[in-house]
């Protein structure tokens, strides 16, 4: 009895990492301090788990978390409220209709697949943006925040791996 | 990194809501977010409140490593910065002697021409404590807030210039948007030649010149200040300087640089409601219908200069501010020769 409910405790703490590390993602990105004086805009760090998980354990990363975690960005970002949370929900919709495909990419080909899903949603953040103010904004900023997006993605997708099969996988004995 | 060895989980579970659900969800929020944002604002200035004492103990170390990696680069070029102050600072001693003549008489030109004065600033010191560098927003947090009596629209500037305007305020911390932001609209003037222009951001370093009037040609260098139109800034704030856009148009390099200012001053401008002037007889609406004026209140001096015909002339009466000036300070001189 008492490993029955170890086991169930353990399977609720293990569906909320996903979603928990999708909000220190955006805690520490939108961390109003800069190691590099503010030159270059942070990382997505919450798209990192939202896009991993969203990809390997759709159960864990629901359309209502990826909602979510879209308006703590909004909210930690200074933006207008709704951008991000409408951005990653299409980004999930690309995901989800493309998961068989994505899950089935390795070495350069995921990163490929994590930047095209990253791109998805700043593209769409873009345009909203630009329909919310009634002006182009610039192009610039946008593919840099891309660039270093896919870039922490690299180290980020090994911690992610690990932790995935640490604390993660070991439940995911119903699929 | 190899997504080939992932097992994907088929069961999503029953309980999520639909995408299309969610995404009509967020759509309305934008659209709320950009009829009536106060909800979302006091949500993000209370969030800011409570993290204000982290964000202060975690930037202290920050800001040390980014002074030491930045004395880094400054040694190779102490010898050539030396030179350069000092011959910078011989130029600004000869241009304060000439600043200091032209203040005094400007001075005496407004006591003669019965000039309104300035309006009074006052300012209060904040500490930055916090910078945002979005793609699409460009801001600063400062430790200062509704209870330091900081509101929404006043400008921030530092040693240098105007970095931008508060946006939003919590209890102890506000929120301002540089002058480098997709939202910022300032209006400006551009001196020599005075013209009015609107000064906008793009996320760019340097923002963009829009100018009123199309048959204006500036020359580079030119200095830009806020024009003060509308009320909600002081005029006479110095910007920056005109540069001209390679891709047509002009655009201003900022004196002061957001991403080094540390200390920085909120300036409170309180602009004095103009009076409208009192109404003449010819103004009555009696008197422009060609009707005879209607006869005054007896009991009632104080619309007796209305009545009065408009060939005679109240004695002038000296006011506060002139009979307060020292007779010394009015003939030039400093007003604290009058103890000798």
């Amino acid at each position: 009895m008492e490993r029955t409910g170890s086991i169930m405790g353990g399977r609720v703490l293990s569906s909320l990492v996903p979603v928990s590390l999708g909000i220190l993602g955006a805690l520490i990105a939108n961390f109003p301090v800069s190691v590099l004086g503010g030159l270059v805009p942070p990382p997505l760090l919450v798209f990192m788990p939202l896009y991993f998980w969203a990809m390997v354990r759709p159960d864990l990363m629901t359309p209502f978390w990826v909602f979510t975690l879209g308006i703590l960005q909004d909210l930690l970002s200074g933006g207008p409220p709704g951008v991000w949370a409408a951005s990653f929900l299409g980004a999930y919709f690309l995901i989800d209709r493309q998961r068989d495909m994505l899950a089935g990419l390795s070495g350069i080909g995921a990163i490929a697949g994590f930047a095209v899903s990253a791109l998805a949603a700043c593209f769409t953040a873009y345009v909203i943006v630009a329909l919310y103010y009634w002006h182009v904004p610039p192009l610039a900023p946008m593919l840099v925040q891309l660039a270093m997006t896919v870039l922490f993605y690299i180290p980020a997708v090994f911690a992610l791996g690990i932790i995935h099969r640490r604390l993660v996988g070991p439940y995911r004995s119903d699929f | 990194m190899a997504n080939g060895t992932w097992k994907i989980a088929r069961n999503r579970g029953g309980a999520q809501l639909p995408i299309a659900l969610l995404a009509a969800l967020a759509v309305a929020l934008i659209l709320i977010g950009k009829a009536q944002n106060t909800l979302f604002d006091r949500a993000r200035a209370s969030v800011t409140d409570w993290a204000a004492p982290a964000l202060q103990v975690v930037r202290a170390p920050l800001v040390g490593l980014d002074r030491w990696m930045g004395s880094i680069g400054d040694i190779f070029t102490v010898y050539q910065e030396n030179l350069r102050l000092k011959a910078e600072n011989a130029r600004l001693r000869q241009w304060r002697n000439a600043a200091v003549v032209l203040d005094d008489r400007v001075k005496r030109y407004q006591l003669l021409l019965h000039a309104v004065p300035d309006p009074s600033l006052s300012s209060v010191m904040a500490r930055v404590i916090g910078r945002s560098n979005e793609p699409f927003l460009q801001t600063m947090i400062l430790d200062a807030g509704k209870a330091q009596g900081i509101k929404p629209g006043q400008a921030v500037i530092d040693a240098r210039g105007m970095i931008g305007r508060i946006f939003l305020t919590g209890n102890h911390t506000s929120w301002v948007i540089l002058l480098t932001d997709l939202n910022s609209r300032i209006p400006v003037n551009i001196e020599p030649g005075n013209a009015q222009a609107i000064m906008a951001g793009d996320n760019t370093r340097a923002p963009s010149l829009d100018l009123l009037s199309q048959n204006v040609t500036l020359k580079p260098g030119a200095q830009v200040v806020s024009s003060g139109d509308g009320g909600l800034l002081p005029p006479g704030l110095a910007i920056g300087t005109v540069v001209a856009d390679p891709a047509g148009g002009y655009r201003v390099v900022l004196l002061a640089d957001s991403t080094s200012s540390e200390d920085v001053n909120v300036v409170d401008f309180k602009l004095k409601t103009e009076q409208p002037p009192a109404a003449s007889p010819n103004d009555l609406p009696a008197t422009a219908a060609g009707l005879p004026p209607a006869a005054p209140p007896p009991a009632a001096p104080t619309v007796a200069p209305i009545v009065m015909p408009p060939t005679v002339k109240p004695a002038p009466v000296p006011t506060a501010p002139f009979t307060a000036t020292p007779p010394a300070a009015q003939n030039g001189a400093p007003a604290d020769n009058g103890n000798e």
